[in-house]
């Protein structure tokens, strides 16, 4: 969301409290006038004190003030000695305006006014308070939340609220949660029968309210039946959860199978096709990552648009450099593979050196667009996060077309011709030094690519690529080299092996597992996974 | 997608002491002597003294050039290209630095008499079993062969007999130094994990610290090296050499000959992980300090890189490469903080173009012209 | 053949030659060594500190230098390679001749610098958060030992209602310390041992899917859990991100971290971790006067107005000002009569307070918790009264409780048990 739509949200609310203030003027105001004050210290044990005040008064600009409280917008001024709110953030400082009206701003230095802090305990209590305001709110997605958040804390009040709103409501989804707040209500209740009542609905929720509930009822309660149904309804719940903390499991090695299919598939090209050891792989995912970070320095007002910008940029950067690296090196050891190996690692650390000097050791922060940010919830215990989900699609993607250019073009044709037989393909014709620049490139372009990808997962830093090059290697050797598919399966069973193991034995020796299955099954398989057929294969 | 080379570098038939296997036992020969005299008699103002420091730092590079021997023994002529040679490096050095922990007995910081600081303070309550006779130097020095050996062997009785070669072998030889390494970083192995073995006080009631200790480190690394070197000119020139060097160029007509490939294989394979091991006990006294991160696959990359820049197939080169990459560390580090992965980097760039055979290529060219 | 001959000779004397000779020293200035890795993993960290030392030098300088003498800093780069940190100490005290050496950050690169330091009796100013367990007679921590970062914090949540806790950490000894520390603390405190979690990750983890839905599934019991995370450097950048992404939220399980700092904070999109905590003991939104200069002074040295400054820092400012007043006390570098000098010796710290060296080489300071705001800055929300002192060995170990450590004559001793009055594990007579 950008300044622009927030302000204008901002400003609505405002104006709509402002006119409720004049139209009805409820709730007690000596109440939140002491709580402004004590707010206006700016001493965290003061402001604390002051938002339960704010709270209690159940004044109708205590949401508004919260509010701007959470989003971090109400501000101290330090020589007037009273409240204002931060407009925007500029280079000359701070623009603000009075609590009273807010389309006049003026501007103050940075250091002239403090923000109102918080901690974690009052941003949790205003955000529950809000959650009880929201609990009417138009969209469906505030609903949920709003009765979510209070299932783990209900009482009298709220529970009225609830009710309140159970009369006309009509979102299925938010009835049955409705449904479920009363019956977790039920449950507490002195009536053997209502307990009993209640039980059957909340087996059907998966909310940790229910279960926390349900468990306590299961050994503690005065009745044996209600012990009992509790029992089985927990049964039923705890099956739902392992099935989908299986299928969870299955999420997460999919998505890391996908960072490790990334990181190799570029590999794949220039390592499988062209038998050349790259030992700079990792930095030229470095350099696209790092590509990432300056699109989004060019263009700081839209990150959700940088990275459609940054993949293609990152591709003919690294491609380029992969093309340099291929013209002014690799081509004077054709024939020589282990001395591309020396090389190349030469060039890897002249590369981090390069970045070092550049950006500085430090790392950089490349931002999350909005759409790539958060999840996807299915129900309250699996959510899909949304940039795994994405970097699974992405992934598919930039395999599908790898392979189309490699199957379907005349560049792909005289790639394989070349990978082949080189005589062969030369004596056709085929100009075998332009090949080998451009499968090079083409490589190196995919390595960019994953950098993009990677960029949004893990820090971009100039070890970046180090950490993902053996990785890659074990994948590609896995599958096989010299294909494609090899590439994908191995990467992809790799990843969902690894987060199998991990509950088992823990992260490491998931890995050491790992490695050592690698090892046994190249006995097996002195090829990997899609041995390369024909002649080719030897040697 | 052969990774051997097929040139021929060596001319077949040859005696154990060649010319230049003579030159190089007597330079290393004069090396020590010099450092020796300008250490222990030249007075400390003069400048040809050589401090400990400088003697200490050279030890380093010996054992680097025995390692560096060994890697050449198979990638140079038995055409394996191993990218975990690090791991028998690093295992050689282990088994030197539990003796020296059991050495240093109830002086560690928490005064338990036999076990090491690392597992009091992990609250174990006893040595576990592999730590058993660790006291003992001799069983220790046996281990420091045994354990790079046996393990070497084992993984090469898997891999020779499944035929596998090439860049196969090369990357499950990086998975196996990487396995080791996430294991050994563990703390629940019982290696000290991160932290590694440190804090060595002495060997074999010697003072690690005193400069006759040092300089007599230096001198066995000095001699480890120069019969490392000789057992490895007597096996490349006896016949299972020259089998070797058969299957580094071709494996397939080797075998159809009727040769056991996978024998010649494994025992070289195996004698070149003992030597690594050798060298990593002879490290581990001199830099006092082993920790997980030898096994890094990095490191054995940057240990090929050493054999490729000396020369491949020459045993000398190796030695050369060792020391002039490590020396130009151990200088650019100083010198030029903030760039010296440049020169690092451009020194590997510009050598593997312009020096095909490597430093020891430059030599014997010049030899043939005079 | 003769050609041959000479070259391999003359190429083997050379290296021999050149790595001995060149011993050069300048009477006129006093040098000190910076011994931060420059490339390499730890790079990220260290360069900030080396920077940092320059700036200090410098500024020394500009003050009149010290014994009437221009300071001069030698930098070298060990390369986050730990025998090379040995190697490099060893350069920069016997070849440089320098008087002190300001360096290290990783537990293992102290332990690998350790026996250099003692063995040629030399200084080492230590500036990194550590995990204990040490005192040496040639260290001096000006970084926070566990009673002063890791139980402050753990108090801090235990206030705020937490009874659950996750302790996760990188595997190595630090993290592996502070948990010990903070599980004996717990237990000792009344939490069930079902209450608390341990965790531990390779270096460098970077797929945190699993761990922080683990995390989530044990915070969902309805109470209120806490995570304390160790976790090193590298990895932070991926959790913090794949905790946002799981949504979770400060409110709902805080994670209080104390390798985490406004460094680390500028490399991360800070906006989903709004409320997570770090201990330290200083953080850059402190307000006193030297904290501002040193802001200032700090722009104006590295040419960016957008580099903050971090805990690590103010003890690497803290160490050094305390070796300048030592040196002017003993009107001398000489190493011995400077840590004889030193125990005792307060200097300011960033915070508006006195920091003292005490007798186990360690300081005191106040202990901070804050919570990350969305400008990646720290808002102070609880810190403690006065300053806490530096505990070498700690009270909650079961190895280490009856063990003291005391530089001052006569007991001299870092490692001395006062059940059996004895003092082992030194390295000089």
């Amino acid at each position: 969301m950008t300044i622009c739509k927030r302000l204008a949200s901002a400003l609505l609310l405002v104006f709509m409290s402002l006119c409720g203030s004049t139209s009805y003027g409820e709730g007690n105001q000596t109440l939140f006038d002491e709580g402004i004050r004590l707010i206006e210290t700016g001493k965290l044990k003061k402001v604390a004190d002051g938002v339960d005040l704010l709270i209690n008064s159940k004044h109708d600009r205590s949401a508004f003030i919260l509010e701007s409280m959470l989003e971090s917008k109400l501000y101290r001024h330090k020589k007037q000695k009273q409240l204002v709110m931060l407009v925007e953030k500029n280079d000359k400082g701070l623009l603000i305006a009075d609590l009273d009206s807010l389309e006049s701003t003026r501007q103050i230095g940075k250091r002239k006014a403090k923000r109102i802090p918080l901690n974690n305990k009052l941003r949790g209590k205003i955000k529950g308070y809000l959650a009880s305001q929201n609990l009417n709110a138009d969209q469906v997605s505030v609903r949920k939340a709003a009765i979510q958040k209070l299932l783990s804390a209900l009482d009298d009040e709220t529970l009225a609220l609830i009710k309140a709103r159970a009369l006309y409501e009509s979102n299925p989804d938010v009835q049955l949660l409705i449904d479920t707040a009363i019956a977790l209500d039920a449950l507490q209740s002195e009536n053997e029968t209502d307990r009993l009542k209640a039980i059957p609905t909340l087996s059907e929720s998966l909310e940790p309210a229910v279960r926390n509930q349900l468990t306590q009822t299961a050994t503690n309660d005065t009745s044996k039946a209600v012990q009992l149904a509790a029992q089985s309804a927990l049964e039923k719940i705890e099956d739902k959860i392992a099935f989908y903390g299986f299928v969870e499991k299955i999420f997460f090695g999919l998505s890391l199978g996908s960072v490790l299919v990334l990181a190799a598939i570029g590999l794949a090209i220039t390592f499988g096709v062209m038998g050349c050891i790259n030992m700079a792989h990792g930095e030229l995912i470095m350099i696209g990552a790092y590509t990432t970070y300056v699109i989004q320095l060019m263009m700081p007002n839209s990150i959700g648009a940088s990275l459609f910008i940054a993949v293609p940029a990152a591709f003919v950067v690294s491609g380029l450099v992969g093309i340099a690296i291929e013209r002014g090196v690799i081509q004077f050891l054709k024939g020589r593979p282990l001395e591309t190996l020396l090389a190349t690692f030469g060039i890897s650390l002249v590369l981090q050196q390069a970045v070092r000097s550049i950006f500085s050791p430090l790392n950089r922060s490349v931002e999350t667009p909005d759409w790539m940010a958060g999840s996807i919830e299915i129900n309250p215990i699996f959510s899909l996060t949304l940039n795994r989900l994405y970097i699974i699609l992405f992934c598919l993607a930039v395999f599908a077309v790898l392979f189309l250019v490699l199957k379907r073009t005349v560049l792909g044709l005289q790639v394989r011709a070349v990978s082949q037989n080189r005589n062969m393909a030369r004596a056709m014709g085929v100009r075998s030094e332009w090949v080998d620049a451009l499968t090079f490139g083409l490589g190196s372009g995919i390595a960019g690519v994953a950098g993009v990808a990677l960029s949004q997962l893990t820090n971009v830093g100039p070890n970046l690529g180090q950490s993902y090059i053996i990785d890659s290697f074990m994948v590609v050797v896995f599958g096989g080299v010299g294909n494609l598919w090899g590439t994908l399966v191995a990467g992809m069973s790799l990843g969902v092996a690894n987060k199998m193991l991990e509950p088992v034995s823990g992260a490491v020796l998931a890995k050491i597992f790992v490695l050592v299955f690698i090892i046994l099954f190249i006995q097996k398989k002195p090829r990997g996974l899609f041995p390369q057929k024909g002649r080719a294969a030897e040697g | 997608m052969s990774l051997v080379s097929t040139q021929q570098i060596n001319p077949i038939q040859e005696t154990i002491f060649n010319r230049s296997t003579v030159l190089f036992l007597t330079v290393l020969a004069f090396v020590s002597v010099f450092v020796v005299i300008c250490n222990q008699f030249v007075p400390v103002g003069s400048a040809l003294h050589i401090p400990t420091y400088t003697v200490t730092l050279l030890g380093k590079y010996l054992t680097f050039a025995l390692l560096a021997v060994s890697i050449d023994l198979i990638w140079g002529y038995l055409g394996i290209l191993s990218l975990g040679h690090g791991a028998f490096f690093a295992l050689g050095g282990y088994a030197m630095g539990m003796y020296l922990m059991r050495q240093i007995g109830d002086r560690g910081v928490y005064g338990d008499p036999v076990l090491p600081d690392f597992m009091v303070f992990l609250n174990w309550d006893e040595l576990p079993w592999f730590w058993h006779g660790f006291d003992m130097f001799g069983l220790s020095m046996l281990m420091v062969v045994l354990v790079p050996g046996l393990l070497a062997f084992l993984f090469g009785w898997l891999t020779f007999r499944s035929r596998v070669t090439g860049v196969y072998l090369s990357i499950i030889t990086q998975a196996l130094t990487y396995a080791l390494m996430l294991a050994f970083y563990r703390n629940e192995m019982g290696f000290g994990g991160n932290n590694g073995l440190t804090d060595f006080k002495d060997i074999l009631g010697f003072d690690l610290q005193s400069d006759a200790t040092r300089l007599t480190l230096f001198l066995l690394s000095a001699i480890a090296l120069a019969l490392g070197y000789i057992a490895c000119r007597y096996i490349v020139t006896s016949k299972l050499g020259r089998v070797a060097l058969a299957i580094r160029d071709a494996e397939s007509r080797t075998r159809f000959i009727g040769y056991k490939v996978e024998n010649v294989k494994l025992w070289i394979w195996s004698f070149s992980a003992a030597l690594a091991g050798i060298a990593g006990a002879l490290y581990v006294p001199q830099v006092g300090i082993i920790n997980p991160n030898e096994f890094s696959p990095l490191n054995s990359i940057e240990m090929v890189v050493w054999v490729a820049l000396g020369g491949r197939a020459t045993l000398y080169g190796a030695v050369i490469g060792a020391v002039v990459v490590n020396y130009a560390k151990t200088y650019f580090t100083g010198a030029l903080p903030e760039v010296w992965l440049f020169a690092l980097g451009g020194l590997f760039i510009v050598t593997t173009i312009f020096l095909p055979k490597g430093i020891a290529g430059l030599l014997s060219r010049k030899e043939q012209r005079a | 053949m003769k050609n041959f001959k000479t070259k391999l000779a003359g190429v083997a004397a050379a290296v021999s030659l050149s790595v001995g000779a060149s011993v050069t020293f300048a009477a006129d200035t006093i040098k000190v060594g910076v011994l931060h890795s420059l490339s390499g993993t730890m790079a990220i960290s260290e360069t900030t500190l080396k920077d940092t030392m320059l700036m200090l030098v410098d500024e020394q300088n500009k003050k009149g230098g010290l014994l009437g003498k221009q300071l001069e800093a030698v930098v070298v780069d060990p390369a986050s390679n730990w025998p090379l940190f040995a190697e490099k100490a060893r350069e920069l005290v016997e070849k440089e001749k320098v008087s002190a050496v300001f360096g290290c950050w990783t537990s293992v690169s102290r332990k690998s610098v350790l026996p250099v330091f003692e063995e040629l009796n030399s200084i080492l100013f230590y500036p990194v958060q550590y995990e204990g367990e040490e005192s040496s007679k040639n260290v001096f921590y000006t970084g926070a030992a566990p009673n002063t970062q890791a139980i402050p914090a753990v108090d801090y949540l235990a206030e705020q209602g937490v009874e659950r806790w996750v302790l996760a950490g990188t595997d190595y000894v630090y993290p592996r310390t502070t948990n010990k520390i903070l599980e004996a603390y717990l237990k000792a405190k009344g939490v069930a041992e079902a209450d608390i979690m341990i965790n531990y990750t390779p270096f460098g983890h970077s797929d945190w899917q699993s761990i922080v839905s683990d995390v989530k599934k044990f915070g969902s019991t309805g109470k209120k859990t806490a995570v304390v995370s160790t976790i090193n450097g590298d990895a932070n950048v991926p959790f913090y991100k794949e905790l946002g992404n799981q949504g979770v939220s400060a409110e709902d399980i805080p994670v209080v971290a104390f390798s985490v700092g406004e460094e680390e904070l500028a490399g991360l999109d800070t906006g989903p971790l709004v409320g997570h905590l770090a201990a330290w003991n200083y953080f850059m939104s402190v307000e006193s006067d030297e904290n501002d200069a040193f802001i200032e002074s700090w722009h104006a040295f590295i040419k960016d107005e957008k580099r903050v400054t971090n805990d690590p820092m103010e003890a690497t400012y803290i160490g050094f000002n305390m070796w300048v007043k030592a040196v002017e006390a003993a009107g001398t570098t000489d190493p011995e009569a400077v840590q004889d000098a030193i125990v005792g010796i307060s200097v300011p710290n960033l915070t508006g307070g006195l920091s003292t060296m005490m007798p186990n080489h360690h300081i005191t300071k106040p202990v901070l918790i804050g919570e990350i705001q969305d400008d990646g800055q720290f808002e102070v929300v609880s810190s403690t009264n006065g300053l806490v002192q530096g505990d070498a060995w700690s009270d909650f170990l079961p190895g280490s409780k009856d063990v003291i450590s005391d530089w001052r004559k006569p007991l001299a001793c870092g490692n001395y048990n006062v059940k059996t009055g004895k003092c082992s594990g030194q390295n000089f007579e």
